[in-house]
Parts: C-alpha cells; structure tokens; sequence
C-alpha cells in the first residue's frame, strides 16, 4: 500500500543527476522545478501542451504558481494545481513522485529537502542515511528471494509430482469402481435370487401354520399393542412410514422430515454422527429410509442447509443493523427477564442493570460476570455438554445465543432451522481438528494403490468362484452358500461406497485452484499456527481457520479463495459474531524462506487478517525488480558521496 | 404485561416473541422512558383544560430598582382535586399564598419574567432552585431603568420594552403580553393567555402523604414533593415554530403536539437522555435541553426562552385545541411544563429573525470562536485501538492525499476507563504519538466522560472521595452509578470549587501523557447512568447546597462541559482557544465548545434528520454542531458513506465517527472511485474553510448561526419556513441534501429574491421556484447566492494547518445589477489576540466593473495587529458578460489577464467562468482591481 505513493523511476543517466546536485545550493531554475527527468524534454517547448489534453500554455506558465492544466501538467513545481505531482530526485536514494500539496507546506517529505524550496522550513538532506538504510533492507529482502526461491523451486517440483500421482489414483480408483461396481451388481442379483427363493419357502411354511397362528391371532396384537406406545419415536416412524406410502410422496416426505428433525431436535437433541449413539443412528437410517433412495437422503441436508443460508442473508441485507441489534436487545432482556421471570429489566440488581444497558453499546454479553444462570438456561446447557468436551467463555458466548435462538422455535420455524444450523455445526466439529481425510485414509488404508495394487483383482476372483460355486436350482437354499453371497455383497458393497468417497473426496481436493505451477497444493494438507497471547491462530488452506483458546475453537472461516492473484487467502463465514459480522480472515502472503503465520489481527470487528510467510510467493519477477532497484539505488549514491 | 407476573412460561415466550418483533422495527426502547403519561405533573398539567384553573391576579404593582415588581394573588377559590396529586387539594396555605413577580426590560428588545415563591410566607427551608451561570454576566450592566407604568385601561399596565414595543401586565386574571406599541397594539407574545398558568408551592409534608414516585425498579424518595409550573405560550402573527432542542425530527418547524387533526403524541421533552439508538423521529428527549422557542410568520419573529433546568415537557397547540369552532389564525399557541425550579423567562421582540437570535445570545452568550483546525475535518472511531493503528490511519490519509486534521481516541485508550490515564499496553508512549500528529500540523482529541470509576487505586477517585466531590444519592453517601467503567461516581459540576478542581486535572503536569495539542471530548454527560432511572442520575440526589438533581438535570452536562473547557483554558494560560466537544447541552453550552447529535444510525434517514437538527440547534445558539458522519451505529452502503459526507462537508462540525462493531470506514476503503468521492468532499470543505471561519466568527459576535434555514435569510419567502431538506452556510451558500438511495434526480427549491449559481457549473437558477434537478454521484446541490462573494483556499494540505499561507480565490457571483458583496475573517487561528484587535476583517465589494477591499476591523478594538502574506491568487466571476480580457490593479497599476477557467481545480472541470488570473494582491492590503 506504501508504495502506492512512491513511483520508482529509475535513474538512466548519471550525469544529469551530477548536473543537477550542481545546483542544489541554491534554488533550482524554476522551468526544472519538480520534473523527472524523462520529462524534461517534453517542458522544452515554448508552447506546452497539458498532458491531458485540455489546453496549452507558454513556457512562461510554467510553474508560475497557478494552475492552468487541472491534471497538473504546468504545475509540476508548485503546489498550484492540487492534481499534480512533484518529483524528488533524492540523490543517494530513490527517486520519488510526491504529491503537489506536499510543496512548501512546511514538512520535509523528499529526503533531499527538494519539496521545500521556499524556504519555509529547513529540511535537511537525509537521503544518504536514508539510503543505505533501505539498502541494507534492499540486500535483505533480496537474499530472502534468492533463498526462497531455491526452495520454491523444490516445492513447486514436488507439488507438481503429488499432483499428478493424485491424479494418477483418482483415474484408478474410477476404474475400479467401475470394475467393483460390476461386482456388486452380480451379486445383489445372486442375493435377490437367493432372498426370492427363500421368501418362497418361507411362504409355503406359513401356509402350513396359518391353521395354528389364527389362532394366536388376537393375543399378539393385544401385546403389540401395548408395547408401541411406550416408544415416543417409534410412534413417530409410524406415522410417517404412513404417509410416505401416499402418492405426493416426496412432497409429504420433506414437510415429515422438518417435523421429524424438530421433534427428534427437541427430544434427544443430538444431530451430528460424531458422538453419535445408537439411538441417533436409528434416526439418521430412519430418515434415509423415508426417502426410500440414499441419493436423496444425502442431498436433504445440504438443501436444507442452503435454505438457511438464504434466510440468513434476506435478514442482514433487509433488516440492516437494527435487526442486529433487536436480536441482541432481546437475548440481553431475555437474559434478563430469565433471571427474574418478572418484569424486563426491573428485577435486577444496580450492578446487572448496569451492565444490561452497556450491553447495548458495547455488544459485549452483559451476564457475563453474574453466576447463576436460571434453570433453564441450566438445563439447556447440560444438554450440550454431554455433546461437548468442553466448552469456555468464547463458546459459551455463542452458545449462550444458540439457546436464546432455540426458544424461539416455538415460535418460528425460521429460526429453529438457525439455531439447529449453528447448533449442528458445532457438533460435527467439536474441537475443530475433524478431518474427515483423515479418517478416510486410515480406514481405507487397504484400499490405497500402495496397499495392495491388485486387491479388486483378488476380490473379483474370489467373487468369482463363489458365484460358479453356487447352485440356483438346489432347493431347499443352501443355507451357508446364501449367507456367504450375502456377506460378500455387504462387504464389496461397503467397499465400493468407501472407494466412491476417496473418489469424491479427491476430486473435491483436485477441484482446487492451486496457483499456475500447483505451487499451493502441498498447502492442502498442513495448517499454520500462531500463537498470541491466549490465542492459538491455525489457518488450514482450502479448508478452514480458526482461533483456539484453551480446549475452544472458534471458526475464522471456511476457505473462500485465493485473492489478488494468489497474494491473499480469504477464509469467510466463519462463526457469527456477537452484534457482528460472520467472522473472516484474510491472510496475506509474503515472500519468506520458512512457512511462518504471523501478525494475526483484528482490524474491525470479527474481520481478521494475518500474514502468511512461504517460499513460494519468492518469485523471480520480484527478485528481479528489487535488484533493480537496489542497482539504482547504489548507481545515486555514490555521486551524492562525491558531492559530500 | 400481566403474562409476565403470572409467570407463566407460554406467556413469556410469546411475550419475548412479541418483544422481538417489536424490535425488528425498532430496537429503540420506548418502555425505558417516561411517557408524559407516566410523569406525574405533565399528565396533570396536560389534562387540564384552558381557564379552567383558579386564576391568579395581579396586586401591588409597583416599579423598584428600576424593574416591576407585582404579587401573584391565587384566587380564595378551593384548587381542585385531581386523581393524582390529591393533596393539592383541601385548602392548605400553598395554594393560598401569594407570589412574587418581576418584570424587567434588557436593552435590545428583551423582557424579562420572574416569579417565585415569597420566602417571608415559606413553610419549609428549602428555597426553589434558580439556576446559576447559564445567563452572561454582564446581563444585569444592559437591564434598563423603569421609570414610569402607565396604567392600561384599569386593569393593566404598561411599559416600555423597546423602540414600537411594549410589555403589559394583565391584572385579573394574570397575563403578560408583549405587543406593538401604538394604538394597534398588536400582541407579539403572550403568557397566560389561556389561564393555564399553575405553580405549585412548596408545602411541608403531612403525616399521611406520600411523595414517592416509582418508575419500574426505581424509586424517587421526592422529599420536597410537587413543585412544578405550567403555562401556556402564544406566539402572535406566528406560521411556524422552531427550537428546543435536542429532538430528532425530519421536520424543520416543530410540528404540533396535541390538538385538532394531531394524532395522539407526545410533548416535546427536554430531559437529557443518553438514548440507545434513538429514533430518527421522535418528539422524546435526547441528549440536549435548549429551553428557546422562537417563532416566523410573515409579519413577526419573536422568541421565548425558560431558564429552567428540570425536566421540562411542551407542547405545540394545533389551531382549535382551545376551541374548535374558531382555531386560531396566525398565531401558534404553545404549553410549558416543568417539574421544579421557578420562572425566569424571558421574550425577545424581534422583529426580524436575526434580532431574535442577537438578543438570545446577547442573554446566553454566542458561540465561542473555534480555533481554525476544529472548524475542519476529524476522524474519529470507537476505538482507534493502538499507537500503530492511530500511525496507520494518520498515514492512510498522507497516502491518498486526503486532509484531515484532528484523530480521535474513544474510551478505550484509556487504562480500564479511567481518564486521564493511558493504556499502556495499547499507548506506551502518547507523548510521541501526539507530536508525531503535531509534526504534520495535526491534533488529537481523548475523551473525557464524568463518570469516574469507583477505585481506590484511582487518584482521582481518591482525591474526589477524600474531599467530597461527587454527587451524593438520596441517603447522603457518595452516588454510586454504573457506566463504562463499571461501578462510578460523578463530580459534583454545580460547584464551582469542584469545578476549579477539575480545570486543574487538565493541565500538562497533571494529564499524564497529554501534549499541548491534545483536545478533549465529553461524552456520556447526560449523566449517562446505566443502572439509573432512564439510564440517568436519580432525580433525588443531591448537589451542592441541597440541590436535587431534578432541579438541574439537564445543565449538569453544560456545567462539566464548562470545567472541561476552562480547563483547557487554564491550561494554554489563556492563550490557546479551548475545543471540546460535548453531548449533552444546554442554554449556553455554545460557550464552551462544539456538540454533536450523539450515537446516530447509519440509515438514510438519519441522514435527513441531521439537517433539521443542525439548523434547530443553530438556532438556539449552538453554532457549531454536527452528526456523526457515516452514521455511528451500524454500516453505510458505500453510497450512503459519500452523501453523508458530501453533505456533512457542510456541517459546522464535521467529524465521522463509528461504533466499535462496525467495519472499518477511513475513506479509502470503499474502492478508488468512492475513495475519490470522498475525498472531493473533504476538499470542498477544505477550500471553503475560509468562507466557514468568517462564518464563525459572526456567530461568535453576534449569534447567528453558521448553518441556517432558508428562512432565517428569506423571511418574506413563505415557501422556505418549513423547509428541511436544504439549509444556508452563512447567506451565500444553499445546499440540499441528497437523502435516497439511487437518487436520480432532486426537488430543489431556491428562495425568491435572488438568483443562483451552481457551485459545479456556474449555471444560473431563478429564485422563488423549485427546480427539478438531475443529480449525479459526484456531487450534492449547491448554489452560489448571486450578490455575494465566497472566499476559498483551492489547494489542498495535508491539514488545515499547512493551509495558513496559501494563496486565496474569491469567487464573484454577480447579481441582476451587477454588484456583489462577501467578507473574509483572517486570525490566528489558535489565540485570543483576536480580542485585543488582532485580526484582518475584509469585506469585499463589486459593484460598476470594480471590485474593492476595504478594512472593516474597527480600529478602537485593540492595539494588537494580526499580519499575513497570503494574496489573492485566483478570482471566479459568475454572471459577468463575457468580453472581459483584462484588469487593472490599483495601486501598482498592474495589469492581469481575464480568461475562461475552471470552478474548480478539479480534474474535467469545464471552463465556465471568466477568471481573473493571478492578481496577487494582498488580503492585508486595501485594493481594488478595475475590469477593463
């Protein structure tokens, strides 16, 4: 940003430069006053045109201390035109191009006092010093480059292999689950043959006990009966099986889901899998089921979700700030109102009173400092520690909004859908270090080309033999020959749906923008860290950042994109912020020899940035300009030298 | 609200659905403030019809020193029982017993009316509160000497006032009327016309009464009992009424309150409120209590101003409230309510709105004159966190050559809010911070708010504990209120010993970290108190003397903004101009400083509602206001953020300010075309800040605002007298807002009697009609008077500071006869020398091709002379008929050339006006320069 206002010109003749330093005793001719010196041939003429075009002027205007060219043309000396600009030779240092209105306002800008001819202010001339200062800056950052890019060299390198084994795999792994895939559809034909055969049999043998199961008839239904509505859930499958089974079934089928989830949401409590109990794995196969395909199933969430979101941004963008602020007034009276369950505000001692009404200002959470939360609250709060390891005061602050959003799911669907969003989200992820790769690679871990390179050709030769081995027409079924099929059609199936996943998490990896030369795809796999003060700061490329503090995570944001050409990571929607903003980060690369996070900062409210130094922003296009610029640097200064 | 006391767990939520819902439309909470009707003496002045009251007469009329004095007689009737204030019933002697009246004449056109109650007949020892230094001190040395009543018929009497005015005093019942004197005699103002007028007397307590009064969980132990006062106002020959801030309200004129046609609404309140998100329309108190009304209608301008510090109600009468088969013509009537304190009012004649304001000032004092920097632009957020971030924005100004000239440090620079002290942490070395601003011509603004947390590692806690300087609550211990920092006590400002004490805390050695160009802000003065009632300071605590802060609540900000500012004075050894900036105000705080509209929202209407407010502050003497540019809670879309600043360029004071959730808003971070937007604005106040000085230094002489309404200079022009939307800088400038988003075209009315020039093009408009102008996003309308002459500085610096030399550009816009007038104020810009004669006044004067400076600084106003090299560089004709090639300058008879030029120095600025180049003489000189 800083050198937006330094134009670097670089010196080409040194002895215009001596010629110059000739004069700098006394006042510089006025035609000479604060042009660059590849312009001093276009001021030559005795009619001058303004660069803009819009008019002329004689020699005469020129740096007379009016402006007749608005863009600045006749004025490059003066503070005349407030567009224009004034050149510093600064011999000893680097040119520079400052503002007019930096002319004889009485502040030394050029290093060489040149901006202050008047007379104003004495400036005295500080470029040698200067100079070698950012020479020795200069020669830094330059060795810096020229380590970094041996490096980025290397890593580029070995990027590009990993990225094309990657790539390797995945269009293996494509064949194999074509071949697998083969597989398992023979065999589910088999196991649908064999289960065909053995409902028949089944069949004729209660036929043969119809006479005696009329009998029992009554009794059992009278237990069933009994037993089904002890099971509140089970009730609710029921109900929904039902109406699945209507003919506007997908329709029908959502509209129970929601329902399903409220009141599965509001009884157990539990959404995610990751601490997931028997109980809440009968839900999920429930809810799978409903939908009768798995396709759908898996899609249901995420639609879901997306509705959200859209609900989210309809409220920021029309309801502005003050829906912001409503929200929070009412989690701070509700805090309140809980408290006493009596009038507002009015039931509270001076102290919380106090601390309510800074609340508003300052969005900070106004209970904080008072114990004691009422019962409810408590209860609430029991219900997601089982779920969570730990929980302190970042989260509790969110989480103590969770709560206030869920009440009002008895009254808005809207905002149950928020409130289960938020709320899933935290449990998918509780410690901020679930990563489902991972996970993956170690169950699959037989699965890998490395493991074994031709296990589908042995599974497709077992399968093989048990296929020949089986005999269709054998009645009754071979009751182990069945089981066998069955088992081997569980097995290749589960392991086509663990190949599928590599599959598709790979293609989601490959799908990633990874700079021109993949230089970033190393990064897919490792975080940052950063620590200050209290703050643990851990940026993961292409997935996420947060910032940890003791066992709580808060999310900065989920990986958006590269930004400026590869200059900047941007990580967005990260965990709302209380009156705020989604939490992002934006983290800025730096050339550097070592992969380093630093300087993480909060420059508003929930928007952070942080710098990320790499090797592999060492690019030689830099290195090249900063040499030449130290080569002009060092071509000034030994004249001013001379002049000393 | 019953669901909630049956604590029934349905009912609540449903109730915190609907309190949600509720909140979405407005996060504004209405419950937190008294209502008229939850406030004991307005709901029982308001109920009461006109005469219907026992009727006060008037007895013993006589002149001494120089003033009359009268008694108030109640008449022997029984008072009547009302529900609510049942003890002023049953015939005790406060209702019985007379009052004391005083009238008194102030040169200029100002009466005077006192009443209190007569101590020889007191049944108590306490004495009603008569506000202290709010009136100037030399008020008395301009009271004229009565020497002659002339009796009125039998049943008045009557005095002089001023030339073609005099006051009457109705015997029976009780009137005071000021009118034209002659044979017409036509009433101006009126008190008591409608025999509203009520005054309850101090009684002692019986044993069975209660004076308690609870609002939600607070209770007001009211130990002195009823005591307010009411009456009714008429403003003669009046179309609309104007003034009493502070209120939010897209209306210029005060709309009525109550009466035929009125929606059901509340009265205007003065009770200084520190509002979280107030809203944008809304007659409830704020921040501010400015007691002065004034009217304007076609044939009079008057004003009527109560010193009274209690919490003061007032309505606005529609026409017919008192009777609505006849409702009044021109003549606005209007009800005033207080809760404490007596009557000191005063009425100005007028008769033209300027004489108004003169002789306001001349009783509350005009604004004081602003050092140069403060009049421009300031930066300000909540918070600037650390000593890089305040080096950061200071060099994002530098880097996109926009000027700014003050930065601004909110609470959290401060060691855990405690002011006076640093946070060392974030600020280890403010010295250096301050001078490296310093070095660049630049200030720095801290806050100081009165709450002072309660620690006793605090010196200044410590030392305000051990001498007993805080406010006391009702039972006598040191008051104890919760705001920033926590549990805290406020410095007890009505005391002028405390507030000497306080002066003294500002000085170099005793504001640790403090340079000579740090400046300071007083936030939160209300007193903002967040466990208090209304989030304030209970009304029976106790000041000085036994003082209940009812009875001065709402001075208790313009005291402390009083010591602050003396301190700075002290400081700078009564060389360097105070600036401090306040929230909470009253009559007179234009003597100490700057204010502004408070935590405003970032929302297009709040961007109209600063026009109207600005100009009714501006008319009740407070010069040098503005809003917070931006909008301080929430985030502007970026259009919003450029007209707000086009328009707040214009403000008097000129400041953007943002709360801490907010995104970051220095003006380049909105893209290079916005920043470019931006910075046109800041440099369009920037050139015009030697026309602002000028301005100011009117105000500070004679009390006329820097930004008026239309009317102020168009009395005549009907059209302007509710006009919000546009306002004056000074008599030359017009601008009008641009208030909607994607605006592309403005209504903008141009008052009659003159023609106007738009400041971007030169191109002229006709008065008295209203233009439908294509608006553009680079700029807001504004129009250049023809008839008057503009100064500007049209380079721009890094601050105003650097600007002290550079050359001038006047811009001429010539009227039908070719002539045109302006003047320019040139000081200092830091010191009083100014008073000792040390300035440069110019008025310049075109008229017959020729355009002259002549010297208009008096020459007995001091020995003292202020010297300048500054020339003029540029001059800008507008409405001169081309031809025009040369000028001659006298003396030195030097030629210059005339051409076409630019309006501004900006690039793609057509050539529109015949410029007269480079006639460099100087500001100091006499001149004239003669077109050829």
């Amino acid at each position: 940003m800083r050198t937006h206002l330094l134009f670097p010109v670089s010196l080409a003749i040194s002895c215009l430069c001596l010629s110059w330093i000739s004069g700098l005793a006394s006042l510089p001719p006025r035609e000479l006053l604060g042009i660059a010196p590849e312009d001093e041939n276009f001021y030559k003429s005795d009619v001058i045109k303004c660069k803009d075009g819009s008019k002329k002027f004689t020699k005469q205007q020129l740096n007379d201390d009016f402006c007749d060219c608005l863009d600045g043309t006749d004025e490059p000396g003066t503070s005349a035109c407030p567009e224009g600009k004034f050149y510093c030779r600064n011999p000893g240092h680097i040119p520079q191009m400052i503002y007019s209105s930096r002319v004889n306002d009485g502040i030394c800008d050029c290093c060489d006092g040149s901006d202050e001819y008047k007379g104003n202010v004495n400036c005295p001339n500080t470029c040698w010093e200067a100079g070698k200062a950012v020479c020795e800056k200069l020669k830094k950052k330059i060795a810096t480059h020229q380590d970094g890019l041996v490096i980025r060299k290397r890593e580029v390198e070995k990027a590009k292999q990993a990225f094309a084994k990657d790539e390797e795999e995945l269009s293996k792994l494509k064949s194999e689950e074509k071949i697998l895939k083969g597989l398992v559809d023979k065999l589910r034909e088999h196991k649908e043959q064999i289960e065909k055969a053995e409902e028949e049999e089944r069949l004729k043998k209660e036929e043969e006990k119809k006479q005696r199961d009329a009998e029992r008839q009554s009794t059992e239904q009278n237990k069933s009966l009994e037993e089904s509505p002890s099971d509140h859930s089970e009730g609710t499958h029921d109900t929904l099986l039902e109406k699945t089974s209507q003919p506007d079934k997908m329709d029908i089928g959502h509209e129970s889901v929601d329902q399903l989830e409220k009141e599965y949401n509001s009884g157990i409590d539990i959404p995610a899998d990751h601490t997931v109990g028997q109980v809440v794995d009968d839900h999920h196969d429930f809810i799978r089921s409903d939908h009768g395909s798995d396709d759908t199933s898996d899609e249901l969430p995420s639609g879901h979700s997306t509705d959200q979101h859209v609900y989210e941004d309809k409220t920021t963008t029309n309801a502005g700030p003050n829906y912001e602020t409503g929200a929070k007034e009412i989690d701070s009276d509700h805090a309140a109102e809980m408290e006493k369950g009596s009038e507002s505000a009015d039931g509270l001692s001076r102290e919380e009173l106090g601390r309510l009404v800074a609340s508003r200002w300052t969005g900070e959470h106004s209970m904080k400092e008072t114990n004691e939360p009422d019962d409810a609250k408590e209860e609430e709060h029991e219900q997601h520690e089982q779920n969570q390891d730990s929980s302190d005061s970042v989260e509790e602050e969110s989480y103590d909004s969770d709560i206030d959003d869920d009440r009002h799911k008895f009254d808005d669907d809207d905002f149950e859908d928020e409130a289960d969003e938020e709320y899933g989200e935290d449990h998918v992820e509780p410690d901020g270090s679930y990563d489902p790769d991972k996970d993956y690679s170690s169950e699959l871990s037989d699965l890998t080309p490395s493991g074994s390179s031709s296990w589908v050709d042995k599974i497709q030769q077992t399968i093989q033999n048990i296929l020949q081995a089986f005999n269709f027409f054998k009645s009754p079924v071979d009751i182990s020959e069945a089981s066998r099929i069955k088992k081997e059609y569980n097995d290749a199936n589960s392991k086509l749906s663990k190949l599928r996943s590599r599959i598709s998490s790979l293609t989601e990896k490959l799908k990633h923008d990874f700079g021109k030369d993949k230089e970033f795809y190393s990064f897919y796999d490792r975080c940052f860290e950063n620590k200050q003060n209290k703050y643990v700061y851990k940026v993961c490329p292409f997935k996420k950042a947060s910032q940890v503090e003791d066992h709580s995570t808060t999310q900065l944001g989920n990986w958006e994109k590269f930004d400026e050409s590869h200059r900047v990571m941007q990580f967005s929607n990260g965990d709302r912020c209380w009156n705020g903003p989604d939490r992002s980060l934006k983290v800025r690369l730096r050339c550097g020899v070592k992969d380093e996070l630093a300087d993480v900062d909060e420059p508003s409210r929930c928007e952070y940035v942080a710098i990320l130094s790499t090797p592999i922003l060492c690019l030689e296009d830099k290195l090249k300009e900063l040499q030449q610029k130290l080569e002009d640097l060092n071509k000034s200064q030994p004249s001013k030298h001379d002049e000393l | 609200m019953g669901g909630l006391n049956r604590r029934s767990p349905d009912a609540l939520i449903f109730l915190i659905f609907l309190v949600f819902l509720a909140s979405l439309t407005s996060a504004w909470k209405k419950d937190e403030f008294r209502s008229c009707r939850q406030t004991p003496f307005c709901k029982r002045a308001r109920g009461r019809a006109p005469n219907s009251l026992p009727s006060f007469s008037v007895a013993d009329v006589s002149l001494s020193d120089g003033a009359v004095s009268a008694r108030l007689v109640p008449a022997p009737t029984l008072r009547q029982v009302t529900d609510d204030d049942p003890s002023a019933a049953d015939g005790d002697d406060a209702s019985s017993r007379s009052l004391l009246l005083r009238l008194s004449v102030y040169r200029g056109g100002i009466l005077r009316l006192e009443i209190d109650e007569d101590p020889s007949s007191a049944p108590t020892t306490k004495r009603r509160f008569r506000l202290p230094d709010v009136l100037l001190p030399n008020l008395d040395d301009r009271r004229l000497w009565l020497s002659r009543l002339s009796p009125d018929g039998a049943s008045a009497t009557s005095f002089y006032l001023a030339d073609g005015f005099e006051g009457v005093l109705r015997h029976d019942p009780f009137q005071i009327v000021v009118r034209r004197a002659g044979s017409g005699g036509e009433p101006v103002l009126s008190l008591n016309s409608h025999g509203l007028f009520d005054f309850e007397q101090l009684r002692a307590k019986k044993d069975d009464e209660n004076w308690e009064e609870n609002f939600r969980s607070h209770t007001d132990s009211r130990p002195n009992g009823p005591q307010s006062i009411s009456f009714d106002v008429s403003f003669h020959g009046a179309d609309f009424v104007y003034g009493i801030p502070e209120h939010a309200s897209t209306s210029l004129s005060l709309r009525p309150t109550r009466g035929p046609g009125v929606d059901e609404s509340e009265p205007y309140r003065l009770f200084n409120l520190d509002v979280f998100e107030y809203l944008h329309d809304s007659p409830f108190g704020i921040y501010g209590s400015i007691p002065f009304m004034l009217s304007h209608g076609t044939r009079s301008t008057s004003g009527f101003f109560w010193l009274n510090a209690a919490e003061m109600q007032i309505d606005v009468l529609a026409p017919g409230w008192d009777d609505p088969a006849a409702p009044n013509a021109g003549r606005v009537d209007t009800f005033w309510m207080s809760e404490a304190g007596v009557v000191d009012a005063f009425f100005f004649v007028g008769p033209g709105p300027k004489d108004v304001l003169r002789q306001y000032a001349s009783v509350t004092g005009t604004q004081a004159m602003p050092q140069e920097f403060a009049v421009a632009y300031h930066q300000c957020r909540w918070n600037y966190r650390d000593e890089e971030d305040v080096a950061a924005v200071d060099a994002g100004f530098d880097e996109h050559d926009i000027p700014y000239d003050v930065l601004w440090l909110d609470i959290d620079h401060a060691d855990g809010k405690r002011y006076f002290t640093w946070d060392r942490v974030l600020f280890p070395h403010p010295e250096e911070m301050q001078n490296k601003l310093a070095a660049k011509g630049r200030h720095m603004v801290t806050i100081v708010d009165p709450h002072i947390k309660r620690d006793d590692s605090f010196y200044l806690h410590k030392e305000a504990t051990e001498k007993g300087y805080y406010v006391k609550d009702a039972s006598g211990k040191d008051f104890d209120g919760w705001c920033w920092p926590g549990s805290s006590s406020y410095p007890d400002m009505l005391n002028p010993e405390i507030r000497e004490w306080w002066a003294e805390k500002f000085s170099l050695k005793e504001y640790v970290g403090s340079t000579p160009s740090l400046y300071i802000w007083n936030d939160m003065n209300e007193p903002s108190v967040f466990n208090g009632p209304e989030v304030t300071m209970p009304r029976d605590a106790i000041h000085m003397g036994g003082v209940e802060h009812r009875e001065l609540h709402n001075a208790y900000g313009y005291y402390f903004h009083m010591a602050t500012s003396n301190g700075l004075f002290k400081r700078g050894n009564g060389k360097d101009r105070p600036f401090v900036l306040s929230r909470a105000i009253f009559a007179g705080s234009q003597r100490y400083g700057a204010i502004w509209t408070g935590d405003n929202s970032a929302d297009w209407d709040h961007l109209r509602v600063s026009v109207p407010m600005i100009l009714n502050l501006g008319l009740a003497g407070m010069s040098f206001s503005g809003a917070d540019v931006g909008g301080f809670f929430g985030n502007p879309e970026n259009d919003l953020l450029v007209r707000w600043y086009q328009l707040g360029a214009y403000y008097p004071f000129f400041r953007a300010h943002a709360h801490h959730d907010t995104k970051r808003r220095e003006p380049w971070l909105f893209g290079e075309h916005n920043t470019a937007l931006m910075r046109e604005a800041i440099h369009t106040r920037y050139s015009l800040l030697p026309y602002y000085y000028t301005l100011f230094r009117e105000a500070a002489v004679t009390g006329i605002p820097v930004m008026r309404p239309l009317w102020l200079e168009f009395p005549s022009d009907k059209e302007t007298y509710d006009n919000g939307e546009a306002f004056l800088v000074g008599s030359s400038l017009l601008v009008h807002g641009i208030y909607e988003k994607d605006q592309k075209s403005a209504s903008v009315y141009l008052p009659s009697g003159a023609s106007w020039y738009n400041l971007r093009n030169g191109v002229k408009f006709d008065g008295g009609v209203s233009h439908k102008l294509a608006v553009s996003e680079d700029s807001i309308p504004s129009f250049q008077r023809a008839g008057t002459i503009i100064p500007r500085k049209d380079r721009f610096r890094r601050s105003s500071t650097q600007m002290v030399n550079d050359p001038y550009t006047l811009v001429i816009a010539l009227n039908g006869s070719l002539a045109a007038e302006g003047e320019l104020y040139i000081d200092d810009g830091k010191s009083y020398d100014f008073e000792q004669g040390a300035y440069i006044h110019r008025r310049f004067i075109f008229t017959d091709r020729k355009l002259t400076s002549i010297d208009i600084r008096p020459s007995n106003v001091g020995d003292k002379k202020f010297s300048t090299d500054c020339t003029v560089e540029r001059i800008i004709l507008l409405g001169l008929p081309s031809g025009a090639k040369k000028a001659v300058v006298e003396p030195g008879n030097h030629e210059t050339n005339i051409e076409l030029g630019p309006l501004t120095l900006r690039r793609a600025s057509p050539p529109v006006a015949l410029t007269i180049r480079k006639p460099n003489v100087r500001v100091t000189d006499d001149w004239s320069l003669r077109i050829l």
